[in-house]
């Protein structure tokens, strides 16, 4: 079964954690000794400082692994352009391998909404750039809720939904917006993915990991023995993720 | 990478945990479980009867369980989990939830105890929840009763809880010496002290729904307690199992710690 982690970072963060991977050479190390062929990884820094300065050496630590680790930068309100306009933005991504966004409004100080963000999420959706919602990192439902009533087709996945009280939240979201996709690093809930699968199909779950906050091995067997056709779980396991983003158009 | 063992290259109990979901030489106590409803969460697998597929898939032998009813609804009391294990002696078991809002009805429970000794191991507290202090006196009657008999309390424990923080797991293992204290969540997320506590007290022992959500947890309990005190435990049917192996087979410990976690520190609780 070949693996594509859809969620892991790099990077030491500013509170520390009990077993940190701080570049992308330990990164390939574990996904190597887990048997994890690729993953999109973000790092740390553009959470924790800042968005400019973390996407920068998200990209330096990615430059040469580009076979198997793929990019995820931050963004944010850029009123003040702080970032590249979303062409230029673009086109820097597609030159560093970065193939999806994510978003931490409540820690960054701005409202994920047209208003503040309206230029890159409009670019995201015409490019189907994906756009992770880290639900544990401060994005909070109602967040994601009025993020896609205005912005309909954006690919979004909706990623590290914790460990309880997400399973009334998502479906409503999956139901009314094709494009929204769940990464499983959290997703523990018994018989989730089985009830997932029977309700909504196999090809909007992304296998993802939270590495390394969480261990990798953990959802590797979850998908392996879900009760699920294998043709569910190899797509789970990498194709839902690379069919994603064969479909973005940077 | 494609004919290395996944996960844990090397270990024959990732080798067999990967090929077949389960393990004929290491079997699973589930320790912490919660059948039943909650209001906040949907379980698709919440019925008794139907948590039993997932445990054969994952070589689970028997869950060890309070159910929601009986912590959440004094209307229904316990009353639930005594028909689960009656239903199926071989695969459940239960631990007395105790309310400490309803003194008569806690007695009452207490008085059946030793009727019902084929269903229940122990005890479960549910501090954080009730919102009582486990040194509280409410709890003194139900302590006692454990301590005196030995048995076991699965208690919920977590970091910076009053409630059901270090200092109140260590005011109870002070108190009590004879009683098994299974720390429920090991005193999620003070790993360090939990696993203080459980090597300065015999009686002490680490469970470890929630831990194995923190990579490294599961390695900083086994240095500083030792495997020999380590439950395996999820809060089955809320976490899936075959989640919470694989997290444990990521870890850095060996096949026989995951053996001790798994079933062997289990057994010799249960006396089996």
């Amino acid at each position: 079964m070949r693996f594509f982690d859809c969620n892991c970072f790099i990077g030491l963060p500013m509170n520390g954690m009990l077993k940190p991977v701080a570049t992308a050479d330990e990164l390939l190390a574990c996904m190597d000794r887990a048997g994890i062929e690729r993953a999109l990884v973000w790092h740390v820094a553009q959470r924790d400082y800042a968005v400019p300065t973390g996407n920068r050496l998200l990209a330096e630590a990615i430059a040469g692994h580009h076979d198997r680790l793929v990019g995820c930068w931050s963004i944010m309100a850029n009123q003040w352009g702080e970032l590249p306009q979303p062409e230029s933005f673009c086109s820097q991504m597609a030159e560093a391998n970065v193939r999806a966004l994510r978003a931490f409004p409540e820690l960054h100080s701005f409202l994920l909404r047209g208003e503040s963000c309206g230029p890159i999420l409009e670019a995201m959706m015409r490019r189907r750039i994906p756009l992770m919602l880290p639900m544990r990192d401060g994005v909070r439902w109602e967040n994601a809720y009025d993020l896609l009533a205005e912005f309909p087709d954006l690919v979004c996945i909706l990623s590290e939904i914790g460990t309880w009280r997400a399973e009334r939240m998502f479906p409503a979201l999956m139901e009314r917006y094709a494009h929204v996709y769940l990464d499983i690093s959290h997703y523990i809930l018994d018989g989730g993915i089985e009830a997932f699968v029977r309700k909504y199909g196999g090809e909007r779950l992304l296998f993802g990991t939270d590495f390394p906050r969480r261990g990798q091995g953990g959802m590797m067997l979850a998908v392996k023995h879900a009760g699920i056709l294998e043709e569910a779980q190899q797509a789970i396991a990498a194709g839902n993720l690379e069919r994603l983003l064969a479909e973005e158009q940077l | 990478m494609s004919d290395q063992t996944p996960i844990k290259p090397g270990s024959q109990l990732a080798a067999e945990f990967w090929e077949k979901g389960r393990s004929e030489s290491c079997p699973i106590y589930n320790m912490h479980g919660h059948p039943g409803e909650y209001h906040s969460m949907y379980m698709p697998r919440g019925k008794p009867a139907d948590m039993l597929p997932a445990m054969d898939a994952a070589g689970v032998k028997m869950v060890c369980f309070a159910h929601f009813a009986a912590l959440n609804c004094p209307d229904i009391g316990n009353r639930l989990a005594v028909e689960a294990v009656r239903a199926f002696p071989d695969r459940f078991r239960a631990y007395l939830a105790v309310n400490p809002h309803y003194p008569e009805m806690l007695a009452r429970d207490l008085s059946e105890y030793d009727s019902l000794t084929d269903v229940y191991v122990g005890l479960k507290l549910l501090a954080d929840y009730h919102k009582v202090r486990l040194s509280d006196v409410r709890y003194r009657r139900a302590l006692e009763f454990a301590d005196a008999r030995g048995l076991l309390v699965l208690a919920h424990t977590y970091d910076g809880s009053p409630f059901n923080g270090p200092d109140e797991v260590r005011r109870v293992l002070d108190t009590y010496q004879h009683l098994h204290l299974l720390m429920g969540h090991s005193l999620n997320a003070a790993w360090e002290e939990a696993a203080a506590i459980a090597r300065d007290h015999p009686n002490a022992h680490l469970e470890l729904t929630g831990a194995f959500g923190q990579r490294g947890a599961v390695e900083v309990l086994c240095q500083g307690a030792g495997s020999g005190k380590m439950l395996f435990g999820t809060d089955v049917p809320m976490y899936g199992q075959h989640q919470a192996i694989g997290q444990l087979l990521s870890a850095d410990i060996t096949d026989e710690d995951i053996h001790n976690i798994c079933h062997r520190t289990a057994e010799k609780l249960l006396g089996l």
